[in-house]
């Protein structure tokens, strides 16, 4: 049975760490402003792997995590693609992965915009000339937006994603 | 030259391993592992087996397919774990399939394979080493060798898009782009439970959360799992095929493309596994940092797992710490190597580019800062009675599976098992200094995350030392790749990568990779999942698949 005055005596477990990034905070901030103009008040990310090594998935993770915290500028990540304004592929699509990623465009509701992160969705990397791969994510998918790296770091996802917010009200 | 005198001079070698700290090493120096298994050969067939010694506690044994049949029982009773299996066409003037079936004793440094040549079909041995059933199936799909008494003929990495009679890794076929097969009409069969209130939810492959795709097919009764089976490889990108006809300064990227956070360690595999062929070696400063860039990649892929563990039970409280120091190892990764997860850094005979002064004399600050917040962090998270509930007594994998499957790295060490690579075959600086083992017996999530917490300690300790003792000196061998056309010969390397035992075998001709056989820690690591779940709830399901962190990628190659 805790004694809930001992509450006021814990140590707060609320901290502050020094790592404010004035580049990424600006980012946000132009982000924040631009999404309401197309998409209400939040981006809606799905993300898809169709076949790639696993560091661009950790680097879009990591958008979530306290160091860029993307939610608070209206970037949420969504569970279901019928859910989803945006889909984030990842990977050259593997002949195994290719039903899989149709279905989930064909789940998403219009408007929708595709993205292709990392070396490997742009134009197969270095898997373009493998048999188990498709090649980039355009053979099987219209992509609005092609972001390079091997993987991208967070902060050129997050440009990506605003240029892409940005030129969507095209 | 009779095999009684290559038997006096191959004793077992710690591989010159000097004992500077006070570590287990739990082994019995003073059996002869080489006479004994010699002695098993001899006691079953009567006659000499060929082997073949290599520099590096590799033996490779030639019999005749009877002996073969009847070594491989006498194996399995004498303890030996089954590490690998797989296939080379054309390998030393043999046109057909040759089939490598690689053993290893706990504990003990040497690597002992079997060779075994098949033209079209041979029998399974998965009965008597039940890893050994997806090894099959991946050959069955690459080579088109029949197993003729296989339990499990199912395809492995080719679904149901690839056409009939399409075997990727034979040499007629030459990498491009196939016609596959648009709507598949034989869909992969599961395993079926009946019964009243059984029901099957299939999960995959796409996944609700920024996950590597994979399927997992349950069988609940209400809430509790009563059969799980998983299946993988959508990610099969055909790596193996591609490293085919690249030299080995090519072929680095791709070992790297084989799992995104094992980089560094599959990088260092191959890498190691050249070296030994070319008999590149490696100058002191390189193996040092080599060590350092290991353990690096080690800290920050069991912080995303401790992170991953905490999220997965909703408990973002504890989960953010973690993340927040995972994100600054990989800050500290970009300065020092200019990847943020180690990528091009490492070359056969050293390393790329030195790491600079500057970053690695902050390291050491960096590291004390971290392990102070690290406890911290730690401590939140072990002082939370939610927590214990839900990691205490879940996701169990008992002791009795880990030689049959082959289950290595840190759910290994929680289950019971003090195996550790850098510890039993120490490779490069690791002979030097070795890293404290954490064993737990439970088998649990809670046990794991204890060994992977103990496990970022070590490594911390580990990274601290090898910089103080820092050599200075050149970087890279100097190795001229042209004359190296020459080149030829073949080799092991085993790497304790952050989740288990990595192993990489590479077959040079004329310079050029002809066989690139890399099976990272999750393909063996995978089959464990599925004895963990039985009879936990289905919310437990991801927290116990957290807790393994294994790689699909790795696995599907």
């Amino acid at each position: 049975m805790v004694n809930p005055l001992s509450f006021f005596l814990r140590p707060k477990v609320t901290e502050t760490f020094e790592f404010r990034d004035e580049e990424l905070e600006a980012l946000g901030a132009e982000i924040k402003k631009e999404i309401p103009k197309v998409f209400g008040r939040s981006l809606a990310i799905r993300e898809l792997d169709s076949g790639s090594d696993n560091s661009t998935e950790i680097e879009i993770s990591n958008l979530g995590t306290p160091h860029y915290d993307v939610e608070r500028f209206g970037i949420s990540f969504v569970a279901s693609p019928r859910h989803a304004d945006v889909l984030l592929v990842t990977g050259a699509v593997t002949l195994n992965m290719v039903d899989a990623v149709k279905k989930t465009y064909e789940a998403m509701p219009f408007p929708k915009f595709v993205v292709a992160v990392g070396d490997d969705a742009c134009d197969g990397g270095i898997y373009k000339d493998s048999y188990a791969v498709l090649g980039g994510v355009d053979k099987v998918l219209p992509v609005d937006m092609k972001i390079p790296g091997n993987p991208p770091s967070p902060k050129e996802i997050l440009c990506g994603l605003f240029a892409l917010v940005k030129n969507a009200s095209q | 030259m009779t095999n009684s005198d290559q038997n006096t001079e191959c004793f077992p070698t710690l591989a010159g391993l000097r004992l500077t700290d006070n570590h287990q090493i739990l082994m019995n120096p003073t059996i002869p592992v080489t006479q004994e298994t010699t002695k098993i050969l001899n006691d079953i067939s009567g006659k000499q087996s060929q082997i073949i010694r290599m520099n590096n506690n590799e033996f490779y044994f030639y019999q005749g397919e009877e002996e073969f049949l009847k070594t491989v029982p006498v194996l399995s009773q004498k303890g030996f774990v089954l590490i690998s299996l797989f296939c080379v066409q054309d390998f030393e003037g043999n046109l057909d399939f040759t089939l490598f079936y690689v053993f290893r004793l706990n504990g003990f440094t040497d690597v002992f394979t079997f060779i075994r040549h098949v033209v079209a079909e041979t029998t399974s041995i998965a009965t008597i080493f039940p890893s050994a059933c997806w090894y099959e199936r991946e050959i069955r799909d690459g080579f088109g060798i029949e197993f003729t008494d296989a339990f499990d003929k199912r395809r492995l990495f080719l679904h149901e898009a690839y056409p009939e009679n399409f075997h990727p890794l034979l040499k007629s076929f030459r990498n491009g782009k196939i016609q596959f097969v648009e709507n598949p009409k034989e869909a992969y069969t599961f395993k079926q439970v009946d019964g009243e209130g059984v029901y099957q939810i299939p999960v995959g492959p796409v996944h609700a959360g920024i996950i590597e795709p994979g399927h997992f097919r349950f069988s609940v009764i209400g809430e509790p799992v009563f059969n799980l089976e998983i299946r993988l490889f959508y990610k099969h990108r055909g790596i193996e095929k591609l490293a085919e006809g690249k030299s080995p300064l090519e072929c680095v990227s791709l070992a790297e493309a084989v799992s995104g956070d094992e980089s560094a360690a599959n990088a260092a595999g191959f890498c190691m596994a050249v070296e030994q062929i070319c008999e590149i070696e490696v100058p002191v400063r390189a193996e040092y940092l080599r060590v350092v860039v290991l353990e690096l990649e080690r800290i920050y892929s069991l912080l995303g797992d401790l992170a991953g563990m905490a999220v997965d039970i909703g408990f973002a409280l504890v989960a953010s710490p973690f993340f927040i120091l995972r994100e600054e190892v990989l800050r500290q990764n970009d300065k020092l190597t200019g990847s943020r997860f180690l990528k091009g850094i490492m070359v056969p005979g050293g390393l790329k580019t030195d790491l600079p002064d500057k970053s690695l004399k902050r390291l050491p600050v960096f590291l004390k800062k971290f392990s102070h917040m690290f406890e911290q962090a730690f401590e939140r998270a072990i002082a939370s009675s939610s927590l214990i509930d839900r990691f205490a007594t879940t996701g169990r994998i008992k002791r009795e599976l880990i030689s049959p499957l082959n289950l290595t790295g840190p759910l290994a060490r929680a289950s019971g098992s003090p195996a550790d690579i850098r510890l039993d075959k120490p490779y490069g600086a690791y002979k030097n200094f070795a890293p404290k083992l954490s064993v737990r017996k439970k088998g649990d999530v809670l046990s794991r995350f204890e060994v992977k917490a103990d496990e970022i300690r070590a490594s911390v300790n580990l990274i601290l030392r090898f910089l103080e003792k820092m050599p200075e000196g050149p970087i890279c061998a100097e190795y001229d790749y042209d004359s190296g056309t020459q080149a030829r010969g073949y080799s092991f390397a085993l790497v304790e990568a952050p989740r288990g035992q990595n192993l990489h075998w590479v077959y040079l001709k004329n310079g050029v990779v002809d066989r690139y056989k890399v099976r990272t820690a999750s393909f063996c690591n995978w089959q464990a999942i599925e004895h963990a779940v039985i009879g936990n709830i289905v919310p437990d399901f991801p927290l116990i698949n957290k807790s393994l962190n294994l790689s699909y990628a790795g696995t599907d190659l």
